[in-house]
């Protein structure tokens, strides 16, 4: 499992860590009773500090979405996931959305924006992660 | 030991030099266990505020606890559970490195050399050096290691990462995190730094200063949420430029 941490991004470390879960569960990449990296671990990789980690995690334990299992640690839950394409899509749109707002005030044409999308997609599928790590 | 609910208090310090306040009003509450970003300008009180604290500076007025002992009468015990590094390393440039780790070692307790020996490693910290011989940098490593090695419940680094290249400075970051597991209570770090973009991965409390007053303290998350903006993009917002 992995994460991308951006720590210059507006959004808090473990609000970024919170949202991937979450989409990684939505569209069943990570499924249940899959294990998470330890506090320590993902602390340690991305250089961040393991409290962060941990408010992550027992926010998504608060919502049902982890489990923590005795000896293992935390896990997904066992529960479905919102597997059809517009749930997913309604979690993308508000990221869209900033997007969206942001293009309008550069002044770019729609055509511009999409293409820039487009390209973001390719570099996805293609590996070259927008990460942080050395 | 009972764990306190602050590591760092401070009360209404005061301090000026030659007419100018260095020091104006300052108050400060950390939580034990908590990360805080000291953050502000050249000049906008941050090293006076970690020398008040460690009583290597004594305010006109106000006061200060750390780990619950006063600043201006911190004991022996105290002392053996802190970490101090200043913006300019006091080290003593004719030992080896090696040699200056065992002569600090002696003054703690809790001094554990085979950590001193792994933390020079980690930061590639050749300790067969002379220190007259090491970089700024090196330095550097040196007064971390000598800070983190009796594993302290509290560190105050003034600048700690100035010298350092990214990839040292990602590794500082983790090694504030590393230390005996059975600790009783998570270490409480104080730390001033310039580079916003480091801070950012491990505090979790952020203290802005501006011309010796405290302009803005609280938990980075909820500021960061309330505002939307990352550290850099904050501190231009309170103080016109960057750190």
């Amino acid at each position: 499992m992995r994460f991308s941490i951006q720590p210059s991004a507006a959004e808090p470390i473990y609000r970024q860590i919170v949202e991937q879960v979450r989409r990684h569960v939505d569209s069943g990449q990570w499924r249940a009773g899959e294990e998470l990296p330890s506090v320590r671990s993902l602390a340690q990789e991305h250089a961040i500090n393991p409290m962060t980690v941990s408010k992550a995690y027992s926010l998504l334990e608060a919502e049902g979405l982890l489990e923590r299992r005795r000896g293992m640690g935390m896990v997904i839950a066992a529960v479905k996931p919102s597997s059809r394409a517009s749930q997913r899509l309604a979690l993308l749109a508000p990221a869209l959305q900033a997007a969206a707002l942001q293009a309008a005030q550069l002044g770019l044409s729609a055509e511009d924006a999409l293409a820039l999308f487009k390209r973001c997609l390719q570099d996805q599928a293609r590996g070259d992660h927008n990460d942080d790590n050395p | 030991m009972t764990i306190l609910e602050s590591a760092v208090q401070a009360q209404g310090l005061n301090l000026s030099y030659e007419g100018r306040s260095a020091l104006d009003c300052v108050s400060l509450q950390v939580p034990t266990g908590a990360v805080v970003g000291l953050v502000g300008h050249n000049g906008a009180g941050k090293s006076t505020l970690l020398r008040c604290l460690v009583g290597l500076t004594l305010p006109d007025s106000g006061h200060s606890e750390l780990l619950g002992c006063p600043s201006a009468q911190l004991d022996k015990v105290t002392r053996g559970r802190l970490g101090y590094v200043s913006q300019t390393a006091d080290l003593l440039p004719w030992l080896k490195v090696w040699q200056h780790i065992e002569y600090i070692g002696h003054f703690y307790p809790r001094w554990r050399a085979e950590r001193a020996h792994a933390l020079c490693a980690r930061l590639a910290l050749r300790e067969s050096a002379k220190v007259s011989a090491l970089s700024v940098g090196d330095q550097q490593k040196l007064a971390l290691v000598l800070a983190l090695a009796h594993d302290p419940d509290l560190l105050l680094l003034d600048e700690p990462v100035a010298s350092l290249d990214p990839l040292a400075r990602r590794d500082f970051m983790r090694l504030l995190f590393e230390g005996d597991s059975a600790r009783s209570a998570p270490r409480t770090v104080l730390l001033s730094s310039h580079l916003l973009t480091d801070l950012e991965r491990v505090v979790s409390h952020v203290v802005v200063m501006r011309a010796g007053r405290v302009q803005l303290q609280g938990e980075w998350d909820a500021l960061q949420e309330s505002n939307g903006r990352s550290l850099e993009d904050l501190f231009v917002a309170l103080n016109g430029s960057p750190a």
